[in-house]
């Protein structure tokens, strides 16, 4: 059954997963026009969502659904998809790494695109390596650790890669660097560079936002991803041939998938197109053994091989063949790395002793183990958040919570009705809440408390009450007393003293990051008191 | 470029006919019209105070009744202005607990700016919560999106730094859709403040501005007066249908909620903020920023001074 137009198919296929997938990533926000009447979100149970599937191509993923199934011991709804696409491996093959993963299409089209890799440069590049082992060991690193309770698929789970790597670094760098453009040409002197300015301004913030964004460890996250692009010159689709876990996911299914490669060795020149354009390293030259985990099912080979000596029907496999097992050192050392990495990194004390002050984790996250079992650090939380408040965590929550999300106040604030960050988690890590919800319950996801040294009021310098007014608890958790201070030069200040009163203080933060005294407010948010806690409370 | 130059004669004759023909068509229905302020009156300074009396009664129909003791909405927006509403949606909490301006009376001014041929009307103001949350939980987005207005986001783009030659501020980023319209109206909420005691118009030019603007609190009076003498308005209409008594300016609990169906609308800035303390029990003059701008002549709180009519449907 060689038929020609399958592989436009496959190309067809490619662009319309990676279209879909910048498509949703840029739609992981407030929507740019709201116009919808939420004016009763407050009493009913509707509040402001995502209009599309935003976390589409995670219910997609079944690394994404097998790590919190393992991790969470609990099945997670909404994940039919990936079941869908494991249950298709064993049919099909990788046909998702070939049709579908959008990050595959990005390393693809590189590797494809002026390639530096020519003739028989590109034909040793695309022959089996031990080093194409290297993923299957990641993969058990992975499903051991989440099976020992901690999820770190998504620091390497292609999706929550490519995500935060165009969400929290490549789309806000370019967004920042043009805000930079808009606002000279809007503030110019010269009437008809302000118009230029705003209609770049107009187009522009329909992709990046209407703001500056900042993401801490985003520098981090965009070289990372720069480096897994620059890896497909050392050989084609380097990241899905030698570390993508899904990849090996999806290997180990299709290891014996009926979709098989005919090699016709009488036919045959050894003219090695073939392996030339091997996106997989598949071995797919007849005379060797074709290898179904590693075949990309780019199709290739079949649609150009001069003697048609290739191509994919349906056929039993056979039982002889397949070498590229994983050793039994590589299986070991992923079960011991596997657990130990888990174990190792809660010695910090962060679980056990005590929770880290600065660790705001967003409203409606489980309580922190539970929270480490779903969160598969895709990023879309902290895409969403509207005052960007919500960024990966470097140190905060420790070597097992790296990348996981964090609030940093001085950067953006918990809105008092927003619950966006909750309904977009695939894991359900955060708890979808409405607003009502957020705000009767309380949710809290920290308290507030005053630094008086550097309190305007309180240190005698100004009278202020930024942190009173912007509270937005009803009473306010921050009240006054009034008070009378003699200054420097004898001359009586009136002022108003702010407290804390902390039943009523929710964490939102928005205290600290209005506070006049900017980089260290003198109002600040720690995560004691948390509701996702038992133990990390203040009060009785 | 015209095929036939219109000759004087003709042009002539044309305005004639025009003008002849609006002075006829107005001196026939001017008997008809309500009582209206006119020009030659003094004081020119009015104050106009709104009563929604009936029961479920139309905000829109007291803002329409209001603008017609005024003389009028042409009176104020002429044929092709761009007007901007600078309403205050400075919270994303819905209309009910009268944080922000109430959506029926943006609405209102809206259409009656438009059907007096404004070119383009704007909605602006600089939020404290996220600019699209404020728009549609406040339900100005609804608004906009109903009438056609534009809703202008607060982008930084749109802040440039201007000479407010006040007494405490000089340069400040302004958010210049405010600057750049022909006609303003300042469309404020009633409510209390931690700090300057009351949220009314001259303080609504908060809203207007960017930069560092928690710091305009440590001198709030001073600073909102500096404001209020930058940005002129054409008119102030005081949103007083429902106040908030407590927790201001966030609120966020009917409780801090009081009905009072009330509207102010005033060609005096200071004229409609005193009036409008009164609805607290506040003596005008107690309010430190009405205080100051009366000093600086920016307007009066003593109503005697002003033409006072009331309204009620």
């Amino acid at each position: 059954m060689k038929i020609k137009y399958l592989i436009w198919v496959r190309r067809v296929s490619q662009v319309f997963f990676f279209c879909l997938f910048i498509y949703l990533l840029l739609g992981t926000r407030l929507p740019q026009d709201v116009y919808i009447d939420y004016t009763s979100s407050f009493s009913g149970n509707t509040d402001i969502r995502m209009n599309d599937p935003v976390d589409f191509f995670w219910r997609l993923d079944p690394l994404v659904w097998l790590t919190s199934l393992l991790s969470s011991k609990q099945w997670i709804k909404g994940f039919g998809w990936a079941v869908g696409v494991v249950a298709a491996a064993f049919f099909l093959g990788r046909f998702f790494c070939g049709f579908i993963c959008p990050f595959g299409v990005m390393h693809h089209f590189i590797s494809v695109f002026r390639p530096v890799l020519k003739g028989k440069d590109l034909i040793a590049a695309n022959q089996p390596r031990p080093s194409m082992k290297i993923k299957y060991f990641l993969l058990v690193v992975i499903l051991v650790s989440a099976l020992a309770g901690i999820n770190f698929s998504g620091w390497l789970d292609p999706m929550s890669v490519l995500f935060k790597s165009m969400g929290l670094a490549v789309f806000p760098a370019l967004g920042n660097g043009l805000i930079e453009v808009i606002t000279m040409l809007a503030q110019s002197d010269i009437k008809s560079l302000n118009y230029l300015g705003y209609g770049i301004d107009y187009l522009s913030t329909r992709i990046f936002g209407y703001q500056y964004i900042a993401y801490q460890t985003g520098f981090m996250i965009g070289a990372i991803f720069l480096l897994i692009l620059y890896l497909n010159r050392i050989k084609p689709r380097f990241f899905c041939r030698v570390i993508c876990p899904l990849g090996a996911l999806l290997g180990v299914c299709s290891k014996y998938t009926i979709l098989r490669l005919e090699q016709k060795e009488d036919s045959c020149t050894h003219c090695g197109i073939c392996t030339k354009h091997c996106q997989g390293a598949a071995s797919c030259e007849p005379g060797s053994i074709w290898q179904g985990s590693e075949c990309l099912l780019c199709l290739n080979c079949q649609e150009l091989c001069p003697e048609n000596a290739l191509s994919f029907r349906f056929a039993l496999p056979h039982t002889s063949g397949s070498k590229m097992d994983l050793g039994r050192r590589y299986l070991l050392g992923g079960l011991l790395a596997g657990v130990s990495l888990p174990f190792l990194s809660k010695l910090d004390g962060k679980i056990y002793k005590v929770a880290p002050p600065d660790l705001i984790r967003p409203p409606g996250a489980l309580s922190e183990t539970r929270f480490l079992e779903r969160c598969i650090r895709c990023g879309l939380c902290m895409k969403v958040c509207p005052t960007n408040a919500i960024h990966p965590a470097f140190a905060e929550a420790g070597i097992q919570g790296f990348w996981t999300p964090t609030l940093i106040m001085t950067f953006g604030y918990c809105e008092y009705s927003c619950t966006l960050c909750g309904s977009v988690c695939p894991t359900g890590a955060i708890e979808e809440l409405t607003a009502r919800e957020k705000i009767q319950a309380p949710i809290r996801i920290g308290s507030a408390y005053l630094e008086r040294g550097l309190c305007l009021p309180w240190s005698g310098n100004q009278p202020c009450i930024v942190c009173e007014e912007h509270c937005p608890t009803s009473p306010k958790a921050i009240y006054f007393k009034r008070d009378v201070i003699t200054k420097a030069d004898g001359q009586k200040l009136d002022v108003q003293l702010p407290f804390v009163e902390l039943p009523r203080c929710v964490g939102c933060g928005i205290c600290e990051n209005k506070c006049p005294v900017k980089g260290k407010p003198a109002i600040r948010v720690i995560s004691a008191g948390e509701s996702r806690s038992t133990e990390n409370q203040i009060l009785l | 470029m015209f095929e036939h130059s219109i000759t004087r004669r003709e042009a002539l004759s044309n305005i004639l006919k025009i003008t002849g023909g609006i002075a006829a068509a107005y001196s026939i229905s001017f008997p008809l019209m309500p009582a209206r302020l006119n020009a030659e009156s003094k004081p020119t300074n009015w104050i106009i105070e709104g009563y929604g009396q009936s029961s479920g009664y139309s905000i829109n129909a007291l803002t329409r009744k209001m603008f017609e003791f005024a003389g009028g909405i042409s009176t104020f927006i002429s044929k092709g202005d761009i007007v901007v509403i600078k309403p205050n949606v400075s919270w994303a909490q819905p209309p009910h607990l009268a944080a922000t301006t109430h959506p029926e009376v943006v609405q209102a001014v809206i259409e009656l700016c438009q059907e007096a041929g404004a070119k383009k009307v704007r909605i602006a103001d600089n939020t404290i919560h996220d600019a699209r949350r404020c728009f549609s939980v406040t339900g100005v987005g609804l608004v906009a999106e109903k009438t056609g207005a534009e809703l202008v986001d607060p982008k930084s783009s749109l802040m440039k730094e201007m000479n407010l030659k006040g007494e405490r501020l000089n340069l400040w980023p302004v958010f210049t859709p405010i600057v750049e319209a022909d006609k303003v109206i300042n469309l404020p909420v009633a409510k209390v403040h931690g700090l300057s005691g009351l949220t009314l118009g001259l303080k609504n030019w908060i809203g207007a501005v960017g930069g560092r603007r928690p710091a305009l609190h440590q001198d709030i009076h001073q600073t909102i007066v500096d404001l209020a003498g930058f940005f002129k308005p054409t008119l102030t209409l005081i949103d007083a249908t429902r106040i908030m008594i407590a927790n201001g300016p966030s609120g966020g609990d009917e409780k801090d909620v009081k009905t009072m169906n009330r509207l102010i609308l005033s060609n005096d800035p200071v004229a409609a903020d005193a009036k409008a303390a009164g609805l607290f029990n506040k003596n005008p003059l107690d309010v430190g920023f009405i205080k100051i701008a009366q000093e600086r002549g920016m307007g009066t709180s003593d109503m005697e001074k002003l033409t006072q009519f009331q309204v009620s449907v």
